[in-house]
């Protein structure tokens, strides 16, 4: 249901523009109507935009670092705002809130002092060891492989050796460096090397001490990696360094557990403080950016919105309460303004309905002043998509994976709803199941030994296969059965939207609207009293004559609605019913694909325990696939018949969505 | 020999039916689903617009399947 809104304008002296503002802001329920545009088509040149005060304005630089700042903290100490109590978030927002900015800047800034002092060092240390660990972690393989021979060079005297990393596609520049080197030394080094891993190659130079200068100053043009350790490890022998290197690699992820634990205290201790600091400057940025959506005159000030009829009376009063007669709230009369259409949209729907708004997701909401789909959608949708996977089995499952993401997902508006429309769903999947009496496509048929030689069915629970009505419906063996219900159910569906789409034309008095939709629910009737005469041996004569008569009617009435553009609509909208075939084809493939898959599954099982083991797999996996694509498909279909052959007959999207300017608690 | 050939039409019939509506969803789909791949790149929230829109050719296989359905159920008439 579509809430019902008024406009209203709101004038006031200048000089207490700001505190009013506030008050709007803090009541939460006005949609601001920007009057820039309007402003401009003025004559007068009396109303401007209203500005804001230039020293506030210097406060939307500040504010806007001390947000950078706060962002940062937050992304730092990753508080989760899930732990903490909404009640000590507001309590210390009221403490930050200052309805002058000046001092509420202030505040913040003293905030940010306090905790910069407290974590600046320790992040700054965490930083620096995370570093540490990751230079040693790449030292500790090399060093591992060169220390075998660098403990060997260390017993020469005269020799001296110099670390490097390779990368290993270009291993081939050893044997270049081995003949420079050479050269340097007179022939007197050796170079041993070894990979690393699948990327790099440690080498390991080893030369006459007494070119030790030559061969540095000749690597150094080289552009090679050589492996130097830090300081303080550099002049200690070898096998020390490693030893002490694997320490401090063992050591760093304690250190750092305990700057962790220091920096979680510190996190409990400003948690709350940050997110509500975020909060305060959010909010306070966003009144800010307001001021220049309202007008002003020399004397008074201007502001236009929009807001649910029944928010009028609470701000008509909160405003006088505050500010007595130097502030006045008028409703403006929308009917008479014309401004009906750029009224936003807000919807009221029942808790179940709510989820169902999903839907708006993939499309707008319904303009002001029409019929709300929502309720429809929530009806229909479920009961389609059980319409088309119908099996016990996939419902249960359905069902259960709804509920679990639905209860899991608590705070995650979408996936909440997704989940709610899930399980709705699945249950629907589990009341056909039981029409159509599948369990995993034809499990319960095999153990009912209802299946002949073929794999057909051949024995019913009720009636015999020539009656009409039978059970269990199968829909293979009745898919003629089962197309005409489909399509039955699509002239219901395609006429709510057509009965919707007439309500809407009456209600905005285009009486040719409700002709044009008129003529076509007329022609999709009478399409299918002619279909039946075909599909039905007792269908009576007279109720052809009446489907031709509705047909031919239809198209009159839509010509005198729309002109030929409506006559035409009338026929091509007509063939929209044969969409609704879709809704037995999606469960025909989805059947056939499980009986298929249960058929590979005992073929399996003929061959021994293997084979049975095969057989479960073979089962598990084909049966997971068709549920997979069980959802996805006919989820996307079901939507598709709302939007396009029922929604399509009727929904005009709203051009704007209510967008109460509020204290919103924060930008998540 | 007759009865057979006969059988052998219907599924010639059925075969034509599904497999040209599926090549012709397949093209239409192609088409639809490059541009959306497009229009995404450079709206994201065009995403549900888009599964919706690529579904939409999905129609004419479905009918071909109606009717590849239908065709196989002459078989049983077949003398």
């Amino acid at each position: 249901m579509i809430e019902k809104m008024a406009k209203v304008e709101i004038l006031g002296l200048k000089d207490i523009a700001l505190e009013t503002i506030d008050v709007i802001h803090e009541l939460g329920t006005l949609h601001i109507e920007d009057l820039t545009e309007r402003i401009g088509s003025m004559e007068t040149k009396r109303v401007t935009r209203m500005e804001m005060d230039p020293k506030y304005a210097d406060h939307e630089a500040t504010l806007n670092n001390l947000r950078a700042k706060v962002g940062d903290m937050i992304r730092e100490l990753q508080p989760d705002p899930e732990t903490m109590s909404k009640e000590e978030i507001a309590n210390e927002y009221k403490a930050l809130w200052s309805d002058n900015v000046e001092v509420m800047v202030s505040r913040l800034e003293k905030l940010l002092r306090e905790v910069e002092r407290d974590t600046r060092d320790t992040v700054e240390r965490k930083s620096d060891l995370m570093v540490e660990l990751s230079r040693l972690e790449k030292y500790a393989p090399i060093m591992g492989k060169v220390q075998p021979l660098a403990e060997r060079v260390a017993r020469m005297q005269d020799m001296a050796s110099i670390a490097l990393i390779i990368e290993r596609k270009y291993k081939a520049i050893l044997n270049y460096l081995n003949e420079e080197i050479s050269k340097i030394t007179n022939g007197e080094c050796e170079i041993i090397s070894q990979d690393v891993d699948d990327e790099s190659t440690a080498a390991l130079i080893v030369f006459n001490r007494r070119f030790l200068k030559q061969v540095h100053e000749f690597l150094a043009v080289q552009d090679v990696n050589q492996v130097r350790l830090p300081s303080d490890l550099a002049k200690k022998p070898i096998d020390e360094a490693v030893a002490e290197v694997r320490a401090r690699i063992a050591q760093i992820p304690a250190e750092v557990d305990e700057i962790d634990r220091t920096l979680s205290t510190v996190t409990s201790q400003y948690s709350v403080k940050l997110i509500a600091a975020r909060n305060a400057i959010h909010d306070r940025l966003e009144a800010m950016q307001a001021v220049p959506k309202f007008a002003q005159t020399d004397q008074v000030f201007i502001i236009s919105g929009w807001l649910p009829a029944d928010a009028v009376d609470p701000m008509e009063k909160a405003l006088e309460g505050n500010f007595g007669n130097k502030v006045i709230l008028t409703v403006v009369d929308i009917r008479e303004e014309h401004d009906e259409e750029e009224a936003p949209v807000s919807l009221a729907n029942s808790p179940f309905t709510r989820y169902f708004e999903i839907l708006y997701l993939l499309s707008k909401y319904p303009r002001y002043g029409t019929v709300d789909p929502t309720i429809v959608f929530a009806f229909f949708f479920p009961i389609l998509f059980g319409l088309m996977v119908g099996d016990i089995g996939y419902g249960i499952i359905i069902m259960v994976a709804g509920w679990i993401v639905h209860r899991k997902y608590a705070s995650k508006p979408l996936v909440n709803m997704a989940g709610f429309v899930m399980t709705v769903g699945g249950a629907w999947t589990i009341f056909f199941g039981i029409i159509y009496l599948e369990f995993f496509g034809d499990w319960i048929y095999r153990w009912l030994g209802l299946l002949n030689a073929d794999g057909e069915l051949d024995k019913y629970l009720l009636g015999t296969k020539n009656s009409t009505f039978k059970y269990p419906l199968d829909r293979i063996e009745g898919f003629t059965f089962m197309l005409a219900v489909c399509l039955i159910i699509g002239w219901i569906h395609m006429g709510i939207g057509l009965i919707i789409g007439m309500v809407n034309g009456r209600r905005e008095k285009n009486y040719k609207h409700v002709m044009e939709k008129g003529g076509l629910f007329l022609v999709i009737t009478g399409v299918l009293m002619i279909i039946a005469k075909f599909g039905l041996g007792w269908w009576p004569a007279w109720a052809l004559g009446i489907g031709l008569l509705f047909f031919v009617g239809g198209i009159v009435l839509g010509a005198v609605g729309a002109g030929m553009g409506g006559a035409i609509e009338s026929i091509v909208g007509a063939g929209n019913i044969f969409s609704y075939a879709r809704l037995i084809a999606i469960g025909l493939a989805s059947v056939i694909m499980a009986n298929v898959a249960n058929e590979l599954a005992i073929e399996q099982a003929k061959n021994g325990v293997i084979g049975i083991i095969v057989g479960i797999v073979v089962f598990i996996l084909l049966q997971a696939l068709n549920i997979v694509i069980g959802v996805f498909s006919p989820s996307i279909h079901a939507l598709r018949l709302h939007l396009v052959e029922s929604f399509g007959k009727f929904f005009e999207p709203a051009k704007v969505r209510y967008e109460p300017f509020k204290k919103t608690g924060g930008e998540e | 020999m007759v009865v057979g050939v006969k059988v052998g039409l219907i599924a010639i019939g059925a075969a034509l039916a599904i497999g040209l509506s599926a090549i012709a969803t397949g093209l239409a789909q192609s088409r639809i689903g490059a541009a959306m791949a497009g229009a995404i790149a450079e709206r994201p929230e065009l995403v549900g617009s888009a599964i919706i829109l690529v579904a939409i050719p999905e129609t004419m296989v479905i009918l071909g399947f109606v009717v590849a359905f239908l065709i196989t159920a002459l078989k049983s008439t077949v003398k």
